[in-house]
Formats: structure tokens, C-alpha cells, sequence
């Protein structure tokens, strides 16, 4: 059995040499230059401030005691201004610390959904929407807290530690070591849980996908789930997969709880190992009161930020999940050679399949297909359900690339064809003919922006489609709803059809263009199509005959292999597959 | 007068950031014990926290005095002190993290309840990708919100009132210094508030946008590619991560002035007290000890209250997710799925004088239709006829304006939903699969079915052959919404799904369209051959469909009409293209 997505992308994570993907992300955050150093400029000047007012403070003290009104002014005033100083860098690091944290997010997120354009299609059949959107939101959000708070915190952690370090050193070397003893238990502690709290977290990043994965399946099926009335076990399989995430993030609280519980006791046991070495060596006379005191309130003042940076591993590590998986989003290998050179390409000739094969995995879906299609010539392809007609048209539109044998389009191989400038040669309309949000209108411009309103109307016109739109209540202007929901079927497919139109193509791929328009609409339309397809090329996949009569050759498809072509009239004569498929529909009439 | 009212508005204001919570009291029921126990040992946590620097203090006046059996002894104190705050804040920590997360598990299972009970109509208002972020990423700000309420806040609220005692017991004029304060950081609290609320509705929307974008775009990628707009989409999508990230930047410059001036305050109060406190006891020329703690005091608060700011912005954000839920918990549009009294049905359908409007337009205008039990009837009608929209009715997916529908003689509105819906078992044109193997699709609502009946309805629905073609057979796996079969396998195996329900009622809408003619036909003859017992109502284009039918219906302009003959009654509508050897041949030199 294939391994999933997931599954590969888990196996990333745990072997992946751990901190790279977070190192990347700050590496790109620090790209961002004048913007980190204001930040990390403000964080130093806020944490300088915060040492220097207990020392106007005690001025000011000296300064009552000495029972100088002015000094004693000037020094509470200089007490404010640090207030007021610290006010202003806070303020501009607030900005900054989000301005760096959501510009990042917002460029994880866009570059995600601009690879995502380019990724191969199947990627799409073996990730879940669900999943896909968890990574890119959810995911993306969960960095938020973690750069907007608290990776400047780090930035003023640090800097306090050192500072307080080499006053330490500075005013007693002995001591200082007796109080970083405890240092060297705290990481040990803190790395030897780190994969415990990698599990943890990539079981709750998991567990929440899970659900969104669940959910947006739910919601995409959710017309099926009441047709049939099973909403209680979808609530149940829900509720599971809901429970699952709250045992996992509660293993997770446990774990992350415990740890800040631990931490307190060794902050506690580094006072005491200070307190007792002091006073061992206060009575051998190597110290004096004055600088053991001193001493102690440093230590305590160097604890606070050790525990906070030792926090701050944790919820590095459960960002560190969510980085790894936009980046492996960012970084799945892409279709080759999908570039928009600036090459216009212009069908001269042919389009030449040769020897191709095709499987999606196992068994062929197409198999030694061998099939010339001329500049302006009109062909149909038909056969039975799951023959590989869309297969075929796959193909062509290079969603797929051919297994054995090739496709050329005059001469060239397809392969070496930058996709995007072949693409243009052609429009498609899809066998679903998904439609996005917005007016009927918008949908068709969409495609082909340069295009005005009147022109749309007017190929309305010519096309026979102003029946089926004349019921919509306010024409071209109705909302579709989301995936044209508000439309009828009928008038999904002509919205598809007339986008494909508008477009003016020099090759049209049609995949069941007309399945749920009504014959006499559809006859409108073959007779405008008679027309408009001058000049152009038509690749045409159909079971309903009646468009047949716009093709001259026509390609019967079975099981993945071509088994008859041929014009329409050889076809018939043949007493074949065609030809049974033809009185199936005619015969009786 | 005025001003005091203003601050009492305000402090009322300010008092809203709690709004969240009490929204989730009614979501931690059963719970209230613990969310108590929490409350307590963020009390006595930050209690024997406070005693630790206390004790230090004890353990250099002993070193002073040179006793070392009294610094071990006051040792042990600190350890014990802290072992205590440990075992608190893990009882915090852990109990905070607790709550919310209950809260977000009953809280996600009871919009999804309520989710499943909503109508169609509400569905169609609503877009999937929006949906989904209201019930994760809008249920998640509520939970931060709590989990900060309970880990945090709580304990620094106390923390404050315990320095305004302290304060008060120094001087009594300090604490009034500082409750001179209090106003103005009621003041600030309430405009920082107000000035946030639209940003965090915005940025709530905005991330729904955004799921919604990134949804149709997966969804419609063959579309987006096929027509090479990526350029465009992605310029869409960037357009709403900037609208979003502009919001967010509103916020932080809001919290920038806001929240950093409340500490500001609070420091300014301070300076006051040192001012004063200097004035007089140069004056008196009394102790400076009682100052220097009053003010450190002071510069104690400041981050308390900075923390306080941050709250406020969590309360906001929560409070725009929970008016986003808010839509999804309330009753209205729901239906009810949940009775599941079964009622003996027959296959009789009357339709009688049934109207219908959408978005303004009457679509169906009074139509009467009578369909006995066992019969096979056809309806057909240009396409936006109001086909769908007809026989949608009959499950109830949508109920009509005017008029009844019958079932038997009860009216459907009269019968339980899951009653109706298992009886009457519609096939509609656009087919919803879902991941899973094609064995769960097929049994989907009837678990537990065996792989025969499995069989029989694939059998029936023209799949079986294909199916058992498959290496894997029934259990291979047909992706999300069955995207690796083929547009008519898809159509097939929904078709198996319906007759493997054994349903009184099977509507088609159109349910093959995307079936060759040839499966089609076969398909309608094993229906005639093989669930004879069922009514069969089919939605066609398709004229070749219709012989199976016995009696044909046209629907034109809102109305229904008797089909007699079908090559005379039904122009307009399914007279195509004909197909003969001399248009084809006169079609060479198109
Ligand atoms: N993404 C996919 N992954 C795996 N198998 C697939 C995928 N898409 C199609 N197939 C299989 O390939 C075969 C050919 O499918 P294709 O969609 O080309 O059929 P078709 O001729 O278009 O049929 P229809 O008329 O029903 O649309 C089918 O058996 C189908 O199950
Ligand atoms: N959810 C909706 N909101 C607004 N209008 C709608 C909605 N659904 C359908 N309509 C409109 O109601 C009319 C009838 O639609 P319906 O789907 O019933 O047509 P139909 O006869 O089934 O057509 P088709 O043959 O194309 O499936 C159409 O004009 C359509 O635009
Ligand atoms: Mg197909
Ligand atoms: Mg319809």
C-alpha cells in the first residue's frame, strides 16, 4: 500500500535535522534587515531601561535621605523618563515584532498557494482539501503567537542573561560557577523530553488536521449526509476524531505543565546551592555579606529569563511542526517546466500522439494510443464509461504526463513545451464544470478579463443560451453560489461552455460539453458551434451522438484502447462498437 | 457627575472582556468544580510564590548574623515553598489547559451538531471554506482566551489586590494615588477595546476569506489550470492574506499606543508616589524604608497591568470568533433529523398546487402531479425548468411556498425526516462521494450491509463488472469526492448507494448523465426488472430514456404538463440535432 502524504511528510519531520526549517524561517525573517534590527534595537533599549530604573530609583532614595529636594526631583523625574522611554521603544517593538511575524506568515501563506498552482496534479488526489487548508491557515496561525511574542523575548532573554552573567563573574568568579551548576541540569532535563515533546505536538498538529480534513469533507458532502440521513454517524466519527485531539493536547498539557512545574524546583535548588556555598564560604572568611546579598538577587534575576528561554523550547518545538509542514508545501517539487516564457506558440500543423501509454498507478488507463490530430480538424471521441476518454484529454491538456510514447505538437515534444504557453493555444471545458464564486458574469471573465459585458451578451446570444439564462433573476449578473450551487446543472455547464468560448481558442477540448443541457438548447448551440469552429480545432468527447455531426473523424475508445476510427459513415457500416452505440440511441427512431 | 458615568460606562465596557467566558460557562458544565480548584491554586500559588523572596530575605539576615544552622533551616523553607508553588502551577497550568480544551471539545462538537441540522437553504448562504474556519480557527480564539484567563489573569488580578493591601497598610495616600489611576485605565481599557472590535471582526472574516479561497482553488484547480489562471488566483489569494495582515498590523499599532500607555499610567502613579512620599518625608524626615516598597510595589503592577492589555486583546478576538459561531449555534434553519419513529409509507406521490420562488423569481407556478405506487414516471424540461427544484421537494430539501406534498395521504411535513429520507432516496445531478473505499460508499447508510446486497445494487447500477475489475475490488479506494473514478463510474456507484437502501422512492435527476446510452438503457431495464416494488420518478433530457417511462411530464414555465406524444408534445425541448447519413456527410465541408 502507497504511503500517504502524511505519513511522508511525518517521517520528514522526525528525521529532518530538526531546527533546519525553523533556521530557514529565521534566516527569512532576518532578510528582512532594517525592520529586525529597529526590533531587535527596541527590545535592547526596553531591557536596558528595565535595569536602570531600581538605580534612579535609589538616587532618588539617597537623595531624600540626604534631604535634597532638587536631586530628589531630578532623579524621580529620570525615573519617569525611563518609563517614558521604555513606553516608546515597546510601542515601536509591538509594531515591528507583528509587522516581522505577519509579513513572514503572509509570504509562507502566498508562496504555499502559488506552489500549490504548480504542483503536480495528482499531488491533489492524494492530499485531502482538508489537509491542505490546515497546513496553510491553522498551521500559519500558530506561528503567530509564537513570532509576534515570544521570539522577541527571546532577543531580551538573552541579553539579560548575559549581562547578568558577567556581573556575576565579575563580582565573584567561585560563586558564579556554584550558581550555574544548576545550569547544565536544566538543559540536560530540558533536551532529554524534547522528543516527547516533538511526539506530542505532532500528534496534536496531526489530530487538529484530522478534524479539518473531517470537517471540510463533511461540509463539502453535507446535501449527501442529510439525503441520507446520517448525520449521527458522521457526529460520531467526529466526536472520535475530536476526542483524539483533546487526549492529545491534554498528553501534551500534562507534559508541558510537569516541565514548568520541574523547573520552579530546580530554580529553587540553584537559590539554595548559592545560599549554602555563600555561606560556606562567608564563614571561611572568602566573602563578604555586603556582595553575598548582592549576589543572590542576581541569581534570581538571571533565573527568571533561563526559565523563560527553557519555555520557549517548547513552544519553539510545537511551531516547529507547523513550519516544517508549510515548507514542505512550499518545497514539494513542482511540475517541470510549467514557466510562462514569453514564447507565443502557434499551432501550425498537427498534434501527433504516438505509442502512448497511461496508468495512474495500476493498470493502464490508455494503451498504445496512436492518434493525429490536423490543424482544423474535428474529432470525436467516444466510447463507454471509464473507457479513458478524460484520460485522453488529461493528457492533452498536460495534467498528466504520458507513462510510455509521447505526444508532439508540431514536432515538438510536448514535455519541452513550457505548459502555460501551450495551455494558451487551448481552452477546455471540463466534464465538472466547477464554477467559482461571484456572478455568472465574473465567471466568464475570469478567464479572459479583456473581454467587455457586451461581448459576453452577445455570445450569449449567438450561442442560443439566452433561454436557459433568462430564468436566472437577475441574468448575467446572478451570484452562482459557491461551486455555481445557485444554478441549475443546465446552466453550470453552459456558464463552462461559454467560458471556453469567450476565449476564442485555436483548439477547443470539450469533455461531455452538453450532458445536462437539453437537446434543443443543445442544437442552438451545435448550430452556433458549426460557425465558430471554423479555422479552429475541436477534440470533442461525447456519448450523446447529436454532437457527433460536428466532427469528421471520430476515435472509439474501449478499455483504454482505441478499436475503431474513422468517419462517421465508415463507423456505421461497420456493424462495430460504434455502430451499436449508434442504434442504441437512433435505432429506434 | 457626567465623568463619573462615563467611567462607570467605561468600567462596564471593560468588564465585557469577560464576555467570552460567560459565554463558555454554559460549555464547562460539570466542570465548574475544577475551573474552582483552578481559581484556588492560582490563589495560593502566587501566595507561596510571593513567601520565596521573603524567605530569602530571612536567609541573609541569618547569613549575616553568621548562622549557618539557621541558613540550612530557612533553606529547607525555600524548598518547601517552592515544592508548594510547583505543585500549584502544575495544578494551574494543567487545570487552565484543561477547561479550555474542554471547552473547544464541546464546544466544536456542538456547532457540528448543529451544523448537521441546518437546511439546505442555510447552505446555500454559506461557503464551505468560511464554515470551516468558524468552527476551528474562530473555536480556537475562545479557547486562548480562557486558557490565558485562567493561567494568567486570575492569578495577577489577585496579585493586584494583594499590593493595593499591601499599599494601603504602607499609606493610605499611596493606595489613593493609585486608585486615582484606576479611571484612567478604565479609560483607556474601554477605547482600546472599542477601537479594536471591527479590526478582530475583520481579521476573523478575512481568515474566512481566506479558507474560502484556498478552498476553490483546490477544488477547481483543473479550471484554474486549464484556463492558465494562475497568475490571477494567486493575485486573489495575496489580495486576502494582505487585507488580513494590513487588519493585524491595525491591531498591533492599536496595541502599541494602548497597551503600552497602561503601564505608562500605572508608572506616572508611581513617580506620584515617590514625589510625594520624598516631599514629606523630607518634611518629617520619617523612615524612607516604607517609600522604597510602596513604589517597587508600583513597578510590580506595571506588568500585571500591561498583561491585563494583552487580555483585552484575546477577549476581542474571542468575541469576534464567537459572534461568527454564534451563526451556527443558534436554532434557526434547522430541521429536525433526530426523530427517528418509523412510519409505514407507500409509493404514492401527490403533488397539489405546489409554488416556489427563488431569489425573487416564481419558478414553479401551481403544480399538480398524482404518481401511483410501483409506477415508473419521467419529467423532462429545458434546462432551469425547475426540475430539481420539484422533485427536490419531495425529500424536503426544500419545502414549497404554497401547496402539499403527499406521500400516501400524509403530507411530508408530517413525517419525521429520516422516516421520509430513507423512504424516499434521491440520486442527484451533481454527485458527492466520499473518501473511502467504494464498498463505504456503497453502504454508506446502512452499515453493517453484506457484500452481497453491496453487490446486488452494484449490479443493478451497471458497476459490478468494473468494480471487480479493480485489483482491489470493492474495498479500492476512491479519493476525495471519488476523484479517481471516471465521471460515469462516480455517477454509478451514487446510484448503487441509493438502491442499496432499498428506498420506497428513488428519484434520478439526471443521475446518468454522464453514462453512455448504451450502460444507460441497461441500467433503466434492471430498475424495471429488478426493484419492481419501488416508484421511480426520473429526471431526463434524454428522449431514448423516456420508453422506459409510463408517463412522461414536461415542465414549461412553471407549469406541468402531460406528455402524449413524445416527438409531437415535447418540441422545444428535446428535439436535438438529428442524426442522419446525409447531414453528416453534408457536414464534411462545414
Ligand atoms: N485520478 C485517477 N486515479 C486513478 N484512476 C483514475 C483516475 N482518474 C480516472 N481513473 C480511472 O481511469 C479509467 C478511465 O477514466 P476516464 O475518466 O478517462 O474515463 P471516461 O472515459 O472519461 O469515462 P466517463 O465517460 O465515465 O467520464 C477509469 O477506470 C477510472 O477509474
Ligand atoms: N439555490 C438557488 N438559488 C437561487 N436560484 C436557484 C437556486 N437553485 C436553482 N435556482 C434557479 O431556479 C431555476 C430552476 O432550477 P432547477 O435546478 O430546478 O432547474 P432544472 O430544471 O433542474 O435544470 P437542469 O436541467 O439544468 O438541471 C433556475 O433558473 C435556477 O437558476
Ligand atoms: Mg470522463
Ligand atoms: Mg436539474
Amino acid at each position: 500500500m502507497a504511503r500517504t502524504y502524511e505519513e511522508i511528510e511525518d517521517d520528514l519531520i522526525k528525521t529532518s535535522s530538526g531546527s533546519a526549517p525553523f533556521r530557514r524561517m529565521v534566516r527569512e525573517i532576518l532578510g528582512m534587515r532594517r525592520d529586525s534590527a529597529i526590533l531587535v534595537t527596541t527590545v535592547v533599549v526596553t531591557a536596558i531601561a528595565g535595569t536602570l530604573y531600581p538605580l534612579a530609583l535609589g538616587y532618588a532614595v539617597n537623595a531624600i535621605l540626604g534631604h535634597n529636594i532638587r536631586l530628589m526631583e531630578y532623579f524621580a523625574g529620570s525615573f519617569f523618563l525611563l518609563y517614558v522611554i521604555q513606553f516608546f521603544s515597546n510601542r515601536v517593538r509591538t509594531i515591528k515584532s507583528t509587522k516581522l511575524a505577519q509579513t513572514e506568515i503572509k509570504s509562507l501563506r502566498d508562496r504555499a498557494f502559488t506552489n500549490l498552482q504548480y504542483v503536480p496534479e495528482d499531488f491533489y488526489s492524494k492530499v485531502k482539501t482538508g489537509y491542505l487548508i490546515s497546513r496553510i491557515t491553522n498551521d500559519a496561525e500558530t506561528l503567530s503567537e509564537f513570532l509576534t511574542f515570544q521570539l522577541p523575548s527571546v532577543i531580551s532573554g538573552i541579553s539579560t542573561v548575559v549581562v547578568s552573567i558577567s556581573i556575576m563573574f565579575y563580582k565573584d568568579f567561585d560563586l558564579t560557577l556554584y550558581a550555574l551548576i544548576i545550569i547544565p541540569v536544566l538543559m540536560a532535563f530540558t533536551i532529554s523530553i524534547q522528543p516527547r515533546v516533538r511526539d506530542n505536538y505532532l500528534r496534536t498538529r496531526k489530530t487538529i488536521a484530522a478534524i479539518t480534513g473531517n470537517l471540510a469533507e463533511n461540509i463539502a458532502a453535507i446535501r449527501t449526509i442529510k439525503a441520507f440521513n446520517v448525520e449521527e454517524k458522521v457526529q460520531d466519527k467526529y466526536r472520535g476524531l475530536n476526542q483524539e485531539n483533546f487526549t492529545a493536547n491534554m498528553r501534551a498539557s500534562k507534559l508541558s505543565s510537569s516541565y514548568g512545574a520541574i523547573i520552579r524546583l530546580l530554580e529553587a535548588a540553584g537559590i539554595i546551592i548559592v545560599i549554602l556555598a555563600g555561606a560556606l564560604q562567608l564563614i571561611h572568611g572568602r566573602t563578604t555579606v555586603g556582595l553575598l546579598v548582592a549576589f543572590i538577587v542576581y541569581v534570581q534575576e538571571f533565573f527568571d529569563p533561563v526559565i523563560q528561554l527553557s519555555q520557549l523550547y517548547n513552544s519553539y518545538q510545537s511551531s516547529l511542526v507547523g513550519i516544517a509542514r508549510i515548507y514542505g508545501i512550499i518545497d514539494h517539487p513542482a511540475e517541470e517546466n510549467v514557466g510562462d516564457t514569453n514564447e507565443k506558440l502557434v499551432f501550425r500543423d498537427s498534434i501527433e500522439i504516438t505509442g502512448l501509454s497511461f496508468s495512474y498507478g495500476q493498470g493502464d488507463a490508455l494503451s498504445k494510443i496512436d492518434l493525429k490530430i490536423r490543424k482544423g480538424e474535428k474529432i470525436a471521441i467516444v466510447g463507454h464509461t471509464g473507457a479513458g476518454k478524460t484520460t485522453l484529454s488529461n493528457l492533452l491538456l498536460k495534467f498528466y504526463h504520458p507513462v510510455v510514447g509521447e505526444i508532439r505538437i508540431d514536432g515538438r515534444d510536448l514535455a519541452d513545451i513550457p505548459t502555460r504557453s501551450y495551455r494558451k493555444l487551448m481552452t477546455p471545458v471540463l466534464q465538472d464544470p466547477f464554477l467559482f464564486r461571484g456572478t455568472v458574469l465574473e465567471n466568464i471573465l475570469f478567464v479572459e478579463p479583456s473581454a467587455t459585458r457586451e461581448q459576453v451578451e452577445s455570445l450569449i446570444e449567438r450561442f442560443g443560451l439566452s433561454g436557459i439564462f433568462a430564468s436566472l433573476p437577475d441574468g448575467v449578473d446572478t451570484n452562482v453560489g459557491e461551486m455555481g450551487r445557485n444554478l441549475s446543472e443546465g446552466q453550470r455547464q453552459a456558464v463552462s461552455i461559454l467560458r471556453a468560448f469567450v476565449r476564442d481558442p485555436e483548439i477547443l477540448i470539450l469533455d461531455e460539453p452538453t450532458s445536462q443541457i437539453d437537446p434543443y438548447s443543445e442544437k442552438l448551440i451545435i448550430e452556433a458551434l458549426r460557425n465558430f469552429l471554423r479555422e479552429k480545432t475541436l477534440i470533442l468527447i461525447t456519448h450523446r451522438f447529436s454532437m457527433i455531426v460536428l466532427a469528421e473523424k471520430i476515435v472509439v475508445l474501449q478499455n483504454g484502447n482505441i478499436i475503431e476510427e474513422g468517419t462517421f459513415n465508415e463507423l456505421v457500416k461497420k456493424n462495430g462498437v460504434f455502430s451499436g452505440m449508434y442504434r442504441i440511441q437512433y435505432g429506434d427512431t | 457627575m457626567a465623568i463619573l458615568s462615563r467611567i462607570s460606562a467605561g468600567a462596564k465596557k471593560v468588564l465585557g472582556i469577560f464576555y467570552p467566558f460567560k459565554f463558555s460557562l454554559p460549555y464547562l458544565k460539570g466542570r465548574y468544580g475544577i475551573v474552582a480548584v483552578v481559581i484556588i491554586a492560582g490563589i495560593v500559588s502566587s501566595v507561596s510564590r510571593l513567601l520565596i523572596p521573603v524567605f530569602i530575605g530571612e536567609a541573609v539576615t541569618k547569613i549575616e548574623n553568621l548562622s549557618y544552622s539557621g541558613v540550612l533551616s530557612v533553606g529547607l523553607l525555600i524548598i518547601a515553598a517552592s515544592a508548594v508553588t510547583a505543585v500549584f502551577q502544575f495544578i494551574v497550568s494543567y487545570g487552565s489547559l484543561y477547561v479550555s480544551q474542554k471547552f473547544e471539545y464541546n464546544l466544536r462538537n456542538d456547532a457540528f451538531w448543529h451544523l448537521l441540522r441546518k437546511n439546505y437553504s442555510f447552505y446555500e448562504g454559506q461557503t464551505s471554506g468560511d464554515l470551516l474556519s468558524r468552527n476551528t480557527m474562530d473555536v480556537h480564539a475562545v479557547r486562548n482566551f480562557l486558557n490565558n484567563l485562567f493561567s494568567q489573569m486570575l492569578p495577577t488580578i489577585f496579585l493586584i489586590v494583594f499590593a493595593l493591601y499591601f499599599l494601603f497598610s504602607i499609606n493610605p495616600y499611596f493606595a489613593l494615588i493609585f486608585l486615582v489611576a484606576v479611571p484612567l485605565l478604565i479609560l483607556t481599557g474601554a477605547i482600546f477595546q472599542k477601537k479594536q472590535r471591527t479590526r478582530w471582526r475583520r481579521i476573523r472574516t478575512y481568515y474566512g476569506l481566506m479558507n474560502e479561497r484556498l478552498q476553490e482553488n483546490i477544488v477547481g484547480n483543473r479550471v484554474v489550470r486549464g484556463f492558465s489562471a494562475e497568475d490571477l488566483e494567486i493575485q486573489r489569494f495575496s489580495q486576502t492574506t494582505g487585507s488580513y495582515y494590513d487588519e493585524y498590523m491595525e491591531v498591533a499599532k492599536l496595541r502599541g499606543f494602548y497597551n503600552n500607555i497602561m503601564p505608562l499610567i500605572v508608572s506616572a502613579a508611581a513617580t506620584g508616589v515617590l514625589i510625594y512620599g520624598g516631599y514629606s518625608d523630607i518634611i518629617s524626615s520619617a523612615a524612607v524604608g516604607p517609600l522604597v516598597a510602596a513604589v517597587n510595589i508600583f513597578s510590580l503592577m506595571s506588568s500585571p497591568v500591561s498583561s491585563f492589555g494583552r487580555l483585552i486583546v484575546f477577549s476581542e478576538n474571542a468575541r469576534a470568533g464567537i459572534e461568527r459561531i454564534s451563526t451556527l449555534l443558534e436554532t434557526s434553519m434547522e430541521e429536525d433529523v433526530d426523530n427517528k419513529n418509523s412510519v409505514n409509507l407507500s409509493g404514492s406521490i401527490t403533488i397539489r398546487d405546489v409554488s416556489f420562488h427563488k431569489g425573487g423569481k416564481k419558478i414553479l407556478k401551481g403544480i399538480n402531479l398524482e404518481i401511483r405506487p410501483g409506477e415508473f414516471t419521467a419529467i423532462t424540461g429545458r434546462t432551469g425548468s425547475g426540475k430539481t427544484t420539484l422533485v427536490s421537494m419531495i425529500p424536503r430539501f426544500y419545502d414549497p411556498d404554497e401547496g402539499d406534498i403527499l406521500i400516501g395521504t400524509k403530507d411530508v411535513r408530517k413525517i419525521p425526516l429520516a422516516a421520509l429520507r430513507r423512504h424516499v432516496s434521491l440520486v442527484p445531478q451533481e454527485i458527492n462521494l466520499l473518501s473511502g473505499t467504494i464498498r463505504e460508499n456503497i453502504s454508506f447508510h446502512r452499515e453493517g450491509i453484506s457484500l452481497a446486497d453491496v453487490r446486488r445494487a452494484a449490479r443493478i447500477a451497471e458497476i459490478d463488472d468494473f468494480v471487480m475489475s479493480l485489483p482491489d475490488g470493492y474495498d479500492t479506494q476512491v479519493g476525495e469526492r471519488g476523484i479517481t473514478l471516471s465521471g460515469g463510474q462516480k455517477q454509478r456507484v451514487a446510484l448503487a448507494r441509493t438502491i442499496a437502501g432499498l428506498p420506497g422512492v428513488i428519484i434520478l435527476d439526471d443521475a446518468t448523465s454522464s453514462v453512455d446510452p448504451e450502460t444507460e438503457l441497461r441500467i433503466f431495464n434492471n430498475i424495471r426488472q429488478e426493484i419492481r416494488s419501488a416508484t421511480i420518478l426520473l429526471v431526463t433530457h434524454r428522449p431514448s430514456a423516456l420508453k422506459y417511462a409510463d408517463s412522461v411530464w414536461k415542465l414549461e414555465n412553471g407549469e406541468i404538463f402531460p406528455v402524449i406524444d413524445v416527438s409531437v408534445d415535447l418540441q422545444g425541448i428535446t428535439d436535438g440535432i438529428r442524426m442522419n447519413f446525409y447531414e453528416v456527410d453534408h457536414g464534411k465541408d462545414i
